[in-house]
């Protein structure tokens, strides 16, 4: 499946191949661009692959929202669309309110959504949050859902992108880590471990590793890495439908269909880039199993089966990248998504292939310029 | 007990012991986890204390490992019993869990002698109630006395046989044994007969059980193949051919048995470099002539490095001792070398008789690679042949993609059942070599562990954190 050796030129080449990779491959090969996707270890083997598969439209930061809700969309028909599994199911996404105080949280970002015209997010009490959700802690008091929303299979996913864009012509290379990239005339020249490329446009989704390649770009900016770290349990009595969430806890949570639970939260492991590894931090995971025992008390018999880490970037704001390069012609790029890109794939896919294709997109793209953190030294 | 020492060795198998006896003689501070309440290991489970009332059935190579388990209990390693330990650190951290609790030490050096587990043996209908390995049946021997009546014994391999004559002697009676070694591994062995000659009396002790089988009148079908276990809901039948004549063999208890691979969630999960040995068709991890791994302050001692019985897993263990007994300053290299030599030179003269048992004993390809795509490979998940292969024909070419796509080898037993055949399945795919495909990429932790325990956990280093209210 991989691009035969030789196969060294495209319209396009992605930096790449974990999901927003994956889906801006998918999006200009079904326009009919020609795109060379190269990937420094294997398709999702990052952060793609090993995410905790959050589908969330919920609590988004206002920027993010027009993209979110339009992904949001794609996602309820994506196995269609791709013609293939990517475990997606619609099951709508609660944080939970543990006292008052969130209750007053959940109130406010009522109002600013509202004075934006977002209805998505609906407040519940404590009856309703109990319907939903049987097994919450007696002392929870509400807290607001979003219906559209569920989670799918990372790897799963990225591979449904990865295939529904092989099938319409584009390729993949894997075990390419970019080393150089160059200006040459109107061309990219793109020097990898493995071989030379050339390209009359580059796309930068690169994850964790995208500002040494944006550097290479010509653009600096304040990403950094690290390793949100979760954990599985073996399967239980199925006890929880909604994605579960709190306000100000860092849990996250959701049971899968064969009945495993999946507990997140932003804990975060050690990351060590270099070499493709993360370390667990036993301590911060302690911490939330203890969050998921305390807010579910059923869960105090579960068996944690695995705990591991992906290696993801972060920008200062939390919010991603999704910009033409400010000093390169022709080169773009899709990182930094702060642990929250997965929901974006499909859409990211749609803006990246935008402005190659149409120069521009319709969104609104000013939050996720890779300046925004440019400042002139007084 | 502190929570600070010199070694901390995992596993009270011979090896374990052994390393344990060494560096605490020598005056190192050791510590020895084992997940059994007694040590003794695999080989030597309850040696001395067995349910049984003449432990002289199980033979000699059982109760020799009473001196040893003694030396091992009077050593003064310190013991922490019924401890299974679900993460090792690259820094020498050990997490376990005991009586529902985990804790956590620290170690300079760290001594993996975790041991062997049996082959899986994926033929259509293991999964069934009914189907065990063999070892696990000797297990029930040695631990509670447990005995299976007209039981199938099926497979090849000195450790299979063995186990049909203690059940015979303790006057068990045995259905059948069905050999699947096939004809041509005798005559590929034969040439290597004259390099186990050194140890002559293993090879009489291994026909000296066969002719026991065979006196106690249980019948025995040599070179078995197109092995399948019927039965809907649990085994029913065996069905096979032998000699060219088709067999149906009724039984309610099948036990299987092709061998023992190293244990290797332990080393993976730390993450030390592993290569497959050819020899024994199975994954090690690489270490040097003393045991030391790609990862610094990490040993492997026994056969979780490589398959060499008990006898040499006793050795590997001393040497790993001397090594980290010099690496920790305790004795200066040369003094670790002079111990060493001798025991390399010992272990070395396994190397023949090794060689031998491995050909003869060699499990087929149709045992290891299943070739029916309704035969199950991952147990825990229900993935069958014909699942993996169609994820393989969707684009999956690694253990982990393959993961990714069907889930297989992502249950409860985090792979250990199902890690061997997927590597070996998927090299005969490709038509490359089974290194291309490497293994899974394992994950803490190493044993299940409860989630109201772990949130209780606080590793020794932590400061005390806000109370966990449970």
């Amino acid at each position: 499946m991989n691009a035969q050796a030789g196969k060294s030129k495209a319209s396009v080449i992605i930096i790449g191949g974990g999901i927003q990779g994956c889906s801006t491959a998918y999006q200009l090969a079904k326009r009919g661009i020609d795109v060379l996707v190269l990937e420094k270890d294997r398709v999702a083997r990052h952060a793609s692959g090993v995410n905790a598969g959050g589908v969330r439209l919920l609590g988004r930061d206002i920027a993010e929202v027009p993209l979110s809700n339009v992904s949001m969309q794609r996602w309820q028909t994506l196995d269609d669309e791709l013609d293939a599994d990517t475990g997606f199911r619609r099951r709508s996404l609660i944080n939970i309110a543990a006292d008052e105080a969130d209750i007053q949280t959940l109130q406010k970002r009522q109002d600013v959504m509202h004075q934006q015209c977002y209805f998505h997010e609906t407040m519940i009490d404590q009856q309703e949050l109990r319907e939903r959700l049987p097994h919450v802690a007696d002392y929870c008091v509400g807290g607001v859902v979003s219906e559209t929303d569920g989670y799918a299979i990372p790897y799963k996913s990225t591979f449904a992108f990865r295939q529904a864009a092989a099938r319409l012509g584009a390729n993949f290379v894997e075990g390419q880590q970019v080393q150089q990239l160059r200006r040459v005339g109107n061309s990219w020249l793109v020097e990898t471990v493995a071989g030379r490329y050339e390209a009359e446009y580059l796309v930068n989704c690169a994850g964790a590793w995208a500002d040494q390649v944006a550097v290479m770009m010509g653009d600096n900016c304040p990403m950094t890495y690290s390793a949100p770290m979760l954990m599985i349990t073996t399967r239980m009595p199925h006890f929880a439908t909604p994605v579960v969430g709190a306000v100000s806890r860092p849990l996250s949570f959701k049971q899968f269909e064969n009945g495993t639970v999946l507990i997140g939260g932003g804990a975060k492991g050690f990351a060590d880039r270099a070499n493709n590894k993360t370390r667990l931090d036993y301590a911060k995971l302690a911490a939330g199993a203890s969050n998921a025992v305390d807010f579910f008390p059923i869960m105090r018999t579960a068996t944690v089966n695995r705990m591991w880490a992906g290696l993801e970037a972060y920008m200062p704001d939390n919010l991603p990248v999704i910009s033409a390069s400010v000093n390169s012609p022709n080169a773009f790029h899709a990182f930094g998504f702060s642990a929250h890109g997965f929901q974006l794939g499909p859409v990211v896919g749609e803006v990246m292939a935008d402005l190659i294709t149409r120069t521009h997109s319709d969104f609104d793209l000013s939050a996720f310029r890779v300046d925004r953190f440019e400042r002139k030294v007084l | 007990m502190t929570d600070s020492y010199d070694i901390a060795v995992i596993g009270a198998g011979p090896a374990g012991m052994s390393a344990a006896i060494t560096a605490s003689n020598a005056g190192a501070r050791v510590v020895v986890l084992d997940d059994k309440p007694q040590a003794g290991g695999q080989i030597y489970r309850h040696v001395t204390d067995s349910p049984l009332a003449d432990t002289a059935l199980l033979g000699t190579d059982y109760t020799k490992g009473a001196d040893l388990v003694a030396e091992f209990n009077a050593c003064r390693a310190e013991k922490i019993t019924a401890a299974n330990v679900w993460h090792v650190d690259e820094s020498g951290e050990v997490l376990f869990s005991q009586a529902g609790a985990s804790a956590s030490l620290t170690a300079r050096e760290v001594v993996v002698s975790v041991g062997a587990m049996e082959r899986p043996f994926p033929i259509p209908g293991w999964h069934l109630p009914g189907v065990m390995t063999a070892g696990s049946a000797q297990v029930m021997l040695k631990s509670d006395g447990l005995v299976r009546e007209d039981a199938v014994f099926v497979g090849s391999g000195p450790l299979l046989y063995l186990i049909v004559a203690q059940y015979l002697r303790l006057g068990v009676k045995v259905k059948a044994l069905v050999d699947t070694t096939p004809k041509q591994n005798y005559l590929a062995a034969s040439h290597l007969l004259p390099g186990a000659f050194g140890h002559l009396s293993v090879l009489t002790k291994g026909l000296g059980l066969l002719n026991e089988i065979r006196q106690a009148g249980v019948p025995v079908y040599k070179y078995a193949e197109d092995l399948n276990i019927r039965g809907a809901l649990k085994a029913e039948a065996l069905s096979f051919t032998s000699k060219g004549v088709q067999h149906e063999l009724t039984a309610e208890h099948i036990f299987l048995h092709q061998g023992v691979i190293p244990n290797l969630n332990m080393t993976r999960a730390i993450g030390v470099e592993h290569s497959w040995n050819q020899q024994q068709l199975s994954w090690q991890p690489q270490t040097n002539d003393w045991g030391q791994t790609s990862v610094q302050h990490i040993a492997v001692a026994g056969d979780g490095r490589g398959i060499i019985g008990a006898d040499a897993a006793q050795l590997s263990g001393q040497l790993v001792a001397w090594q980290q007994l010099a690496r920790l300053g305790l004795i200066s290299a040369a003094d670790a070398a002079n111990h060493s030599q001798p025991l390399q030179q010992k272990l070395k003269s396994y190397q023949g008789l090794r060689r031998f048992i491995d050909r003869l004993y060699q499990p087929m390809d149709a045992l290891r690679k299943p070739f029916r795509p309704e035969t199950m490979v991952c147990r825990c998940e229900e993935q069958t042949q014909g699942q993996l292969r169609a994820a393989f024909d969707q684009g999956a070419r690694l253990p982990d993609e393959l993961k990714g796509l069907t889930r297989c080898g992502m249950g409860p037993c985090q792979g250990r059942q199902c890690g061997h055949i997927v590597s070996e399945l998927l090299a005969e795919w490709q038509g490359c070599e089974v290194e291309e495909v490497g293994y899974y990429r394992l994950r803490s932790p190493m044993r299940l562990i409860n989630l109201t325990e772990l949130a209780r956990f606080q590793p020794h280093h932590q400061t005390a954190r806000t109370e966990v209210k449970l």
